[in-house]
C-alpha cells in the first residue's frame, strides 16, 4: 500500500502491544493482528485441511482476545498463547466435527504440513542434493515430530512452550525434538555412507 | 555470543536465533561466516545445521495484504456482534467501538440492515428491468456523461482521486465534483473500478439492477443493457452488492451479497437471482473477462522506474512521457495493488523525490523529474 521500506510493524515489540491492547487500544490490536494473522493461519492449515475454517478459528481467537483483554495474563510470550490458543480451537472443532469418534483433548490433531526445500538459498546442484535428501527425511518423521521441530526451529517457541501447547511434561517434549534430530541424523549418515561408497565404487 | 563457543551439536545451532537468522535471511550481524571458518571441524558442523535449516522451509505466505485487511474487518464484525451479546447480559452497556473501527466492515453491514427495513414495505414495483436511462434521470444531480465509442479501454479519473477503467462501447455517468456522504456513479456497459480510501464516503456504482457499495477497493462490473447478466467481480477489498430499489421488491425479497477478493456476483436478469461464484477460475466466462489490468502484479521489488511505468502503460492503456536518461538508475520497491491511477503517481512520484511531479491530460501522463535521490 505504501512504500516499504522496512514495515514499522515488525520493530513493534509484540508484549508492548500486548499490554496497549489490554489497556483498550484498539490500534495495538489492529497491527497485533496484521502481524500474527498470516502465520497463525499458515499453522492452523497445517493441523486442518478445511482452509475456510482454519481463518475462522484465527478470527475467533483475536475476537476472544480483544473481548476478553482485561482477564489477559500479561506475562505471556504473545506468538506462543496465539499459537496454542490456535491449535486448541483447531482440536475443539475436530472434536465437534467427529462426534461419533472418541478424541482426547488436542492429541486428536494431526500435523499434516510438508517442510519446503529453500531453493533461493542454494546455488549448487552438490547441496541441493543434500537438502532435498534431507528434506524428504524430514517430512517421513512422524507428525508430531515434524509439529515439535516447526514450532522450535521455524517458530523459535521454547522447548517449555512447545510441552504447554503439546500438553507434555518438558522431558517429552525434549524428547520428541531430541527423536526426531536422532531419526535423521542415523538415516542422513546411513545415507552418505551409501553415497560415499557408491561413489568410491565408480572409480 | 560467547556461548557458542560452546557448541558441539546441530541442535545448538538450530536453535540459536542470530544463527537462524543468518541462514535464512544471509543477514550476518554475528559474524558467523568468519566465526566458522575459524576452525574446520566448526566449520563442519556449521555447514550441517546450516543444510538442516535449508531442508525446514516454511513457505511464504499466500496471504496478501488485502486478504488480512478483510480478516481483520471481518473479526471487528465478529467482535461487534460478540460484545452486543454481552453487553445485553452484563448491563450497563459499555462503549466499546469508537469511530476508528466502525469506518469498516460493521459499517457496511449495517448500512445493508437499515436499507432492509426501508424497503420491506414498499410498494410493489412494475418495472423489472432498470435501466442506465433511468438511473440517470432519477439521479437529478447534474452529472458528467462519459462514453467509450474507441475500440480500447480509456482511462477516466474522478474528481475522489478514483480511477476506472472503462471498456469500448461504455458509459459511466458522474458528477464532476462529489458532494455529500455518498460517492455515486452509474455505469452502462463495463468498467474495472479502483477506489481510493473513504470510510466516511462509501462509493457505490449503480449498474442495470444492481447498486455495489465499497469503501476503497478495486473491481470489474460487466453491465450491458442488451445483455442478460450483471456480473461484478472483486479484485482487492471488499463489496457488497444489492438490488437497486426500484426493483427490490418485486415479488422478490432483498438481498445482499458481500465479496471478497477473487469472488464474484452473477446477478441473472429474467429471474432476479444472485448466483455467487467463489471460484472465478472455474467459471468460464469470468475467467474469459479478467483484463490486462488483473493479470499485472503491481508488487515491485527494486524495479527499474522505467518498467513500472511500463507495466502503468499497459494497465491503464495511457502513455507515460518521462525523462529517461535522468531515471536510467533509479529502482523502487513498492506495492501499488490497492491504488487508484492517480494515487500510483503519487507515489510514484514522491518516492522519487521532491523535484518530481506528474500531470495527466486524458490518456497522456506527463513525468517531470530530474532524477531520483
Amino acid at each position: 500500500m505504501k512504500i516499504q521500506t522496512t514495515t514499522h510493524v515488525d520493530i513493534l515489540d509484540d508484549s508492548i502491544l500486548w499490554n496497549n491492547l489490554k489497556a483498550g487500544d484498539e490500534k495495538a490490536f489492529s497491527l497485533l493482528f496484521e502481524k500474527h494473522y498470516a502465520h497463525l493461519v499458515r499453522y492452523g492449515n497445517s493441523l486442518s485441511s478445511f482452509a475456510e475454517k482454519v481463518q475462522d478459528c484465527v478470527q475467533d481467537v483475536f475476537t476472544d482476545v480483544w473481548v476478553y483483554r482485561e482477564s489477559l495474563n500479561d506475562e505471556v510470550v504473545v506468538k506462543a498463547y496465539l499459537l496454542s490458543s490456535v491449535r486448541k480451537r483447531i482440536a475443539r472443532l475436530n472434536e465437534r466435527d467427529h462426534i461419533f469418534r472418541k478424541t482426547t483433548s488436542t492429541d486428536s490433531i494431526e500435523f499434516l504440513f510438508d517442510f519446503s526445500v529453500e531453493h533461493q538459498l542454494i546455488a549448487d546442484e552438490e547441496t541441493l542434493g543434500k537438502v532435498s535428501r534431507l528434506n524428504k527425511l524430514l517430512n517421513d518423521l512422524p507428525g508430531r515430530q515434524k509439529e515439535a521441530l516447526y514450532l522450535r526451529y521455524n517458530q523459535g517457541l521454547s522447548v517449555e512452550q512447545i510441552a504447554d501447547m503439546l500438553n507434555v511434561n518438558y522431558q517429552s517434549a525434549n524428547n520428541l525434538l531430541h527423536r526426531a534430530l536422532l531419526n535423521l541424523r542415523k538415516e542422513w549418515k546411513g545415507n552418505i555412507s551409501i553415497l560415499v561408497l557408491l561413489s568410491s565404487s565408480v572409480f | 555470543m560467547q556461548e557458542r563457543n560452546n557448541y558441539t551439536e546441530v541442535e545448538d545451532f538450530l536453535s540459536d536465533e542470530s544463527f537462524r537468522t543468518w541462514v535464512r535471511s544471509e543477514e550476518d550481524y554475528e559474524h558467523w561466516e568468519e566465526w566458522a571458518l575459524e576452525n574446520p571441524r566448526r566449520a563442519k558442523l556449521v555447514e550441517q545445521a546450516r543444510l538442516w535449516l535449508l531442508a525446514m522451509n516454511v513457505p511464504e505466505t499466500t496471504l496478501s495484504s488485502a486478504d488480512i485487511q478483510s480478516a481483520l474487518e471481518s473479526t471487528l464484525v465478529k467482535i461487534t456482534k460478540k460484545e452486543a451479546t454481552i453487553n445485553k447480559i452484563n448491563s450497563p452497556v459499555q462503549k466499546l467501538w469508537r469511530n476508528y473501527w466502525l469506518s469498516g466492515a460493521a459499517a457496511v453491514l449495517l448500512f445493508g440492515l437499515l436499507l432492509n427495513w426501508f424497503y420491506k414495505d414498499d410498494f410493489v414495483s412494475e418495472n423489472s428491468i432498470v435501466t442506465y436511462k433511468e438511473l440517470i434521470h432519477d439521479n437529478g444531480e447534474g452529472l458528467v456523461e462519459q462514453t467509450n465509442n474507441s475500440d480500447k479501454s480509456q482511462i477516466i479519473t474522478l474528481s475522489d482521486g478514483s480511477s476506472v477503467l472503462l471498456k469500448p462501447n461504455s458509459k459511466l455517468s458522474y458528477p464532476k465534483i462529489f458532494v455529500g456522504n455518498e460517492r455515486k456513479v452509474y455505469l452502462s456497459g463495463e468498467g474495472f473500478f479502483e477506489i481510493s480510501k473513504n470510510p466516511k464516503k462509501p462509493f457505490f456504482v449503480f449498474a442495470n439492477e444492481i447498486v455495489t457499495r465499497v469503501v476503497g477497493t478495486s473491481f470489474r462490473i460487466k453491465a450491458y443493457s442488451d445483455q442478460p447478466n450483471v456480473e461484478v467481480l472483486v479484485r482487492t477489498g471488499k463489496v457488497t452488492v444489492r438490488s437497486n430499489e426500484l426493483i427490490s421488491n418485486f415479488g422478490k425479497k432483498e438481498e445482499e451479497v458481500v465479496l471478497l477478493p477473487n469472488q464474484a456476483l452473477r446477478f441473472v436478469r429474467q429471474e432476479f437471482t444472485f448466483n455467487k461464484i467463489t471460484d472465478i477460475t472455474q467459471d468460464e466466462s469470468l475467467a474469459h473477462s479478467v483484463g490486462n489490468i488483473e493479470q499485472l502484479s503491481f508488487e515491485f521489488t527494486d524495479i527499474p522506474v522505467a518498467q513500472i511505468f511500463k507495466t502503468i502503460e499497459q494497465a491503464y492503456l495511457v502513455k507515460i512521457d518521462f525523462p529517461h536518461s535522468k531515471l536510467k538508475d533509479c529502482h523502487l520497491t513498492t506495492s501499488l495493488s490497492d491504488q487508484p491511477l492517480p494515487e500510483k503517481l503519487k507515489i510514484i512520484c514522491k518516492s522519487l523525490g521532491n523535484n518530481t511531479s506528474y500531470e495527466m491530460n486524458g490518456n497522456q501522463v506527463i513525468i517531470t523529474s530530474n532524477g531520483c535521490e
